[in-house]
């Protein structure tokens, strides 16, 4: 509320100064080879402004949809038998992303380079690779990697226009660390519904990928970003093996209650605050 | 999972583009150095000034190659992956630019001159190496700064003259940029600055006129009929 406010207000400002702009000079705005320019700039701006604006509003649909996809893959429960079912949901929903929500992104870089526009879309790309991967896990494939995703971005509309969208390593690579973060919540899921074969093999690639992450060199640019989710799938790590480790000693019924106990304060700090 | 050696590689490739990159901004850096030493002399000595320009043209000459190898280091359609390396340093130059047009000519230097001068695109085509307009306008604040200490020296230097068309010219570029919507950004930031430089300026001609050391020109009575 209080933000569309604010831009209600800006918008005002901008009115007004228009209106004062016209009621000084009129013989300025004509003559002047420097006003001349800036109306040019201005263009240019504007339309700048406007495509970073109607990317985020795109990247943002894409972050909702994704997450309510993760929503539901977490609903996938043994006592219940619904993966399947559930499966099937997720990789149509999943598909829509890719053929329409993507396609709207596709069509706004379009000669664009999508570096500039980057921080607009970021949020919404490793949503949508966090959902992705994780259905790729639950389905027992092996995970895919940028190229191999990108291939699903390349479109040719009715009209021949064909678009394609580029997606960037660095961003995937944080997709799939947020991936991490689902993994622990299936398997503290999986270890409520008894399910504790799951618990070890979750636990088992969340170690192997975060033993994977380490061996990376520094990541430029994002690089804070990049530490920080770090710092996150250790947290994720250590939880998991926490769960196990109990499983491990005192049996599956005990577990369900005492898992908690040491493992709960790691991750609070670095939730994403979702749920 | 052979997808991490496959980032890594990835992640090499970029850093030795960036080295490369680093390398020439660097050298560009230390020539746009040289030529705002040089520009100083305006601060100093008016009849210096049109040496000072001929020999701050020669150094954008200089840059021109150096912005010709910087284009071949950049992939294809990813200009702002790497623009962060020079963002800064055409701004300076730009400033320069528009610093040498200015006395040179008495007018503002357009965007595509600029670009033109130091031998880059001007519009950008899919990422390749262009004068980015952000970078553009941060270039002519950073001069329109330059001015208002120029104005200050100009009395010192006793040519009382050339104040009134300084704050001519500062004036109808705060005006273009009023013509601008500005989100809030770094650009919004330097903008905002503007008008402290307008003021100084404004001031220097209130100080000259109250004392009638500016004669009433034509320019002054047809500022105040105007208004």
């Amino acid at each position: 509320m209080s933000f569309r406010k604010q831009k209600n207000l800006r918008q005002n400002n901008r009115d007004r100064d228009s209106n004062k702009q016209n009621q000084k000079g009129e013989e300025l705005d004509t003559n002047n080879p420097i006003i001349k320019q800036f109306q040019i700039y201005s263009v240019e701006l504007d339309d700048k402004h406007d495509r970073h604006e109607r990317l985020v509003k795109a990247s943002r649909d894409v972050t909702i949809e994704s997450k309510r996809i993760i929503f539901l893959l977490h609903n996938i429960d043994a006592r219940k038998n619904n993966k399947t079912a559930v499966l099937e949901e997720a990789k149509q929903r999943i598909e829509k992303l890719c053929t329409q929500n993507f396609l709207v992104i596709a069509r706004e870089l379009q000669g664009y380079d999508i570096y500039q526009y980057i921080r607009a879309i970021s949020a919404g790309i490793q949503e949508f690779i966090e959902a992705f991967t994780f259905c790729e896990y639950l389905q027992d494939k092996e995970l895919s990697d940028w190229n191999q995703i990108e291939k699903r971005f390349k479109y040719k509309t009715e009209d021949n226009n064909e678009y394609k969208f580029d997606l960037i390593p660095c961003e995937f690579m944080l997709g799939l660390a947020d991936l991490t973060g689902e993994i622990m919540r299936h398997c503290i899921n999986s270890l409520g519904s008894g399910d504790t074969d799951n618990c070890f093999k979750t636990c088992k690639f969340l170690q192997n990928i975060y033993s994977k992450y380490l061996t990376l060199d520094s990541v430029p640019n994002r690089g804070r970003d990049f530490s920080q989710k770090m710092s996150t799938m250790r947290a994720s790590t250590l939880k998991c093996e926490h769960v196990c480790y109990n499983l491990m000693v005192r049996g599956t019924e005990g577990s369900k209650l005492v898992s908690f106990d040491g493992a709960t304060g790691v991750d609070a700090d670095n939730d994403e605050g979702f749920f | 999972m052979d997808m991490f050696q496959k980032f890594n590689s990835y992640l090499e490739e970029e850093y030795e583009i960036r080295e490369k990159i680093r390398e020439i901004v660097r050298q560009i850096d230390s020539e746009s150095k040289e030529a705002a030493a040089t520009l100083q002399i305006i601060h100093i000595s008016l009849s210096d000034v049109g040496k000072a320009c001929t020999d701050a043209r020669t150094i954008f000459d200089k840059c021109r190659i150096l912005y010709n190898d910087l284009a071949q280091c950049i992939p294809s359609g990813q200009y702002y992956r790497f623009s962060d390396h020079w963002n800064w340093s055409i701004q300076r130059l730009i400033s320069l630019i528009a610093l040498v047009v200015y006395l040179e000519a008495g007018f503002l230097v357009t965007r595509d001159t600029c670009a033109d001068i130091l031998g880059i695109k001007n519009q950008q085509t899919v990422g390749e190496l262009h004068l980015d307009l952000e970078t553009y306008l941060l270039g002519l604040l950073l001069m329109v700064n330059e001015l208002s200490r120029f104005a200050i020296n100009v009395v010192t230097l006793g040519d009382y003259s050339r104040v009134l068309s300084l704050q001519r010219f500062v004036s109808d570029l705060n005006s273009g940029f009023r013509l601008l919507n500005l989100k809030n950004d770094g650009l919004r930031k330097r903008y905002d600055t503007l008008k402290y430089d307008v003021k100084k300026i404004e001031e220097i001609v209130y100080d000259l006129s109250i004392r009638g050391l500016l004669k009433p020109t034509e320019e002054i009575t047809e500022a105040f009929t105007g208004a």
